[in-house]
């Protein structure tokens, strides 16, 4: 028995949760009702597009680690980094946050309706920009923003979110239009652009996500929900964050656009709050993409600044700024200031007793005479 | 609702292996290896030289100033050596005894008579027979049953969170009545006449049994139940379990007015005052998947682990080998390879744990989820101290609290990247001590 033993520090049994590649499973089967609900309504190209992110971020992932990491040694392949599942992770969610059909106004490679003359968005049937989009997006996703940074957990912003800002900021968001396969008013333009005063049927219409909107993944709120509901029972994430972002994005909904924007009257603001709290990808961002572990807080206190703060800066690039749509800056902005709160805002331990502030002057004075 | 403390881990109990197998009697092994340095503190002065003769329960080594313990032989027989062994941890001089087979001779203070026992009379025995907690820390009890502030209240831990182990809990079953006039001995020796229990509520039998013999008895004894969560048996978590109170940080539960004790301690104090004994055997548990046969027995002091085992049946062969071997509890205790290392005073479990069981794999990078810091029943942030300190910052492993550790591994437990936290915040803690902060 003696030449068999192995020596560690304690504790010598850890608990049997699967570890991080059970935490990513779980996210993408969090993932599947938005999946179906995005398939249901935009087509089957979002298969497509789910199915070339995940295989650019993973193949991205395992040349950058096999040939930076491991310079191509044996057994490069037997301990790549892509096994504990994130560069999955990311490309699904970067997947879902593309529209189904993109078109580069520069080079448009896609496939249209050979019956039309005048090719639009609508009346495309395969788009190849849309696949070369996500594929650099995947690239500055995981390359980039994770890879050279130090991999899983070393990412200083959300690499989805950041590789859909980078695409859609090179090839202007103007190009971007979705379409709707599924039902009549899935097709067309997402309620952040026109803004009509929302009545009861557009409303759950955005509930169940038969309307337009920028990304596929942020369509149905039901489906977003089941996905919150299922991460929350499995103790992935925190509960507390999505719904501070959410509920504080209503009120600043309420502030900026109701009162301070519209100056709407009563009856409209709280359906026009609620509008903004369902449409474009305020919930999806809140429940998957700020919740990512190395770019958020880890105090409740911390999530509670990083979440309001999210939501102030998603509604007022909304509200006054020039794109309809900010989640995606929000998120980002707010990743790089999670060390920020994490330097101020931190637990004291139990027990901590509070010095007094003149004792602690007196100290400090003390302290700087030594 | 019953009371616990915040946050903190569930880990599997595993106490089924052990809990019901009544407490038995090791034969002591022919050669005893004792150690000097069984508690925290300096270590005893051996006052017996190679080729004298010592009898089972004398002194052989005495307590070096105010902090330490005398040490005694737990066989009748004679002094081979003097030498310098392993302990898990360390070195330290041990007396090795070779027993006198023939021999039955057994030495014993004069035991305390009923009017004897005073506040003073019962502290300086337990001086005398070098009782120290035997929970694991081996804090030399005569001091801690002397505290500078005022206490007001006296708990018997009896927890006993860490999975796998079941001695404390055998000796509430089984030894409830010497238990409990110990425990109130304890009480009185700091100045009180009543005793709280805390127990889990996984051992809510005991708790019953217990409750009842005392109310049968008339002992002034109140036996708390609490949730069962790990590590409750931690002084600090137990007194805000069972009292609601927070030690501050930096100073001794006695500053809130409480002194925790042990369960075998206060057996032990009981045996001390009334038969004078010295506290040289101890109840332990053998414990694990790797174990051919789980045992809570009686084991003379200063029997190597080989032995121990031996006496359990030894390692299990085949498909339940066992990788690690633990002195100590799974979460705290130190995994040794070393068969040739001796019980002591606070040696209360040894575990032989399978492959299933304990974890053997490699750490994987950080991904800062935050688990072990809601794990953390002292709020300190590990991923961060880990980090700091992997990186040569001992100041801000020191901000983020590695200086209030209280190493119980709740954060590396539930670390899904496996990573050895509580190594890292040890590493910071010997750091922040070098460097003065």
């Amino acid at each position: 028995m003696k030449d068999k033993l192995f020596v560690s520090a304690s504790p010598h049994i850890t608990q049997n949760n699967g570890g991080v590649r059970r935490i990513m499973i779980d996210v993408l089967v969090s993932l599947c009702p938005v999946i179906i609900a995005a398939t249901f309504f935009f087509g089957y190209a979002v298969l497509i597009n789910i199915a070339v992110a995940v295989a650019a971020c993973i193949g991205f992932e395992l040349l950058y680690d096999a040939g930076i990491n491991h310079k191509f040694k044996k057994g490069c392949l037997k301990n790549a980094s892509i096994k504990d599942g994130s560069a999955a992770v990311t490309g699904v969610i970067l997947a879902l946050n593309f529209p189904t059909f993109v078109k580069v106004e520069a080079w448009d490679f896609n496939f249209y309706d050979p019956r039309i003359h005048t090719p639009i968005v609508s009346d495309m049937i395969f788009s190849f920009d849309t696949l070369l989009l996500l594929i650099l997006a995947s690239l500055f996703a995981v390359v980039v923003v994770k890879m050279l940074f130090g991999g899983i957990g070393k990412n200083f912003v959300n690499p989805a979110a950041a590789g859909r800002v980078f695409v859609f900021i090179m090839v202007g968001l103007a190009a971007v239009q979705t379409v709707g396969l599924g039902l009549d008013a899935s097709t067309g333009a997402t309620w952040l652009e026109g803004k009509v005063t929302p009545n009861g049927s557009t409303l759950l219409n955005m509930l169940i996500g038969n309307t337009g909107s920028a990304a596929v993944g942020e369509t149905c709120a039901i489906a977003i929900l089941i996905g919150f509901v299922y991460l929350v029972i499995r103790k992935v994430i925190d509960f507390k964050l999505p719904l501070v972002i959410v509920g504080s994005a209503f009120v600043f909904a309420v502030l900026f656009d109701g009162l301070i924007k519209q100056h709407l009257p009563i009856g409209e603001i709280l359906p026009n709050a609620c509008a903004h709290v369902l449409s474009g990808g305020l919930l999806f961002g809140a429940v998957y993409m700020s919740t990512d572990y190395a770019t958020s807080p880890n105090t409740d206190w911390g999530r509670a600044i990083y979440g309001v703060g999210t939501a102030l800066i998603a509604m007022l690039i909304r509200v006054f700024g020039g794109y309809p749509e900010g989640m995606s800056f929000a998120i980002l902005i707010m990743n790089i200031v999670t060390p920020l709160i994490d330097r101020y805002v931190y637990p004291r331990p139990f027990g901590y007793v509070k010095v007094k502030k003149e004792k602690k002057k007196k100290q400090d004075k003390e302290g700087a005479k030594v | 609702m019953q009371s616990t403390f915040k946050r903190g881990v569930h880990p599997a109990a595993n106490k089924g292996l052990s809990d019901k197998k009544n407490i038995v009697f090791m034969p002591p092994p022919s050669v005893v290896y004792i150690s000097t340095a069984q508690h925290i503190g300096k270590a005893a002065k051996p006052i017996v030289a190679k080729g004298d003769r010592v009898i089972e329960g004398q002194k052989i080594a005495e307590a070096d100033g105010f902090i330490s313990a005398p040490v005694f032989s737990s066989v009748t027989g004679t002094v081979k050596e003097i030498k310098t062994m392993n302990t898990p941890l360390a070195k330290a001089e041990h007396i090795i005894i070779e027993r006198d087979e023939t021999s039955e001779e057994t030495f014993r203070l004069k035991p305390l008579g009923e009017k004897q026992r005073t506040r003073e009379n019962i502290l300086e025995r337990i001086k005398e027979c070098g009782i120290v907690g035997m929970g694991g820390a081996g804090f030399p009890t005569h001091v801690k049953l002397q505290p500078k502030d005022k206490v007001d209240t006296f708990i018997i831990n009896a927890a006993e969170c860490e999975p796998y182990i079941t001695c404390d809990y055998r000796i509430l079953l089984e030894y409830t009545e010497p238990f409990l006039r110990g425990a109130l001995y304890m009480a009185k020796a700091v100045g009180l006449d009543k005793v709280y229990i805390g127990i889990e509520d996984n051992k809510t039998d005991a708790a019953n049994f217990v409750s009842n013999v005392a109310a049968s008895k008339g002992y002034n004894v109140e036996v708390k139940i609490l949730k069962s969560k790990y590590p409750q048996g931690a002084e600090k978590q137990l007194i805000y379990a069972m009292t609601g109170r927070k030690v501050p940080t930096g100073a001794l539960p006695s500053a809130v007015g409480a002194v925790v004790d042990n369960v075998h301690t206060a057996l032990s104090v009981c045996l001390a005052v009334e038969d004078g004994q010295p506290l040289y055997k101890r109840i332990m548990t053998v414990s694990g998947g790797g174990i051919t046969e789980p045992k809570n027995f009686w084991a003379a002091g200063g029997t190597q682990y080989g032995e121990i085992l031996s006496f359990c049946g030894g390692a299990k062969e085949g498909g339940d080998e066992p990788v690690k071997f633990i002195s100590g509890g799974p979460m705290m205790g130190i995994a040794v390879s070393d068969e040739e290392i001796a019980s002591t005073k606070t040696t209360s479990c040894l575990l032989l744990l399978t492959e299933d069981e304990a974890f053997t794999g490699k750490p994987q990078p950080c991904i800062n989820c935050g688990k072990c810091a809601s794990a953390c029943p002292m709020r300190l942030m590990p991923m961060y101290i880990d980090s700091f300190i992997l990186n040569g910052d001992v100041g801000g492993a020191v901000k983020y609290g590695a200086k209030n550790c209280i190493e119980c591994g709740c954060c590396a437990f539930s670390c899904p990247a496996k990573r050895p936290l509580v190594q890292s915040i040890r590493l910071a803690k010997k750091k922040a001590r070098e460097a003065g902060l």
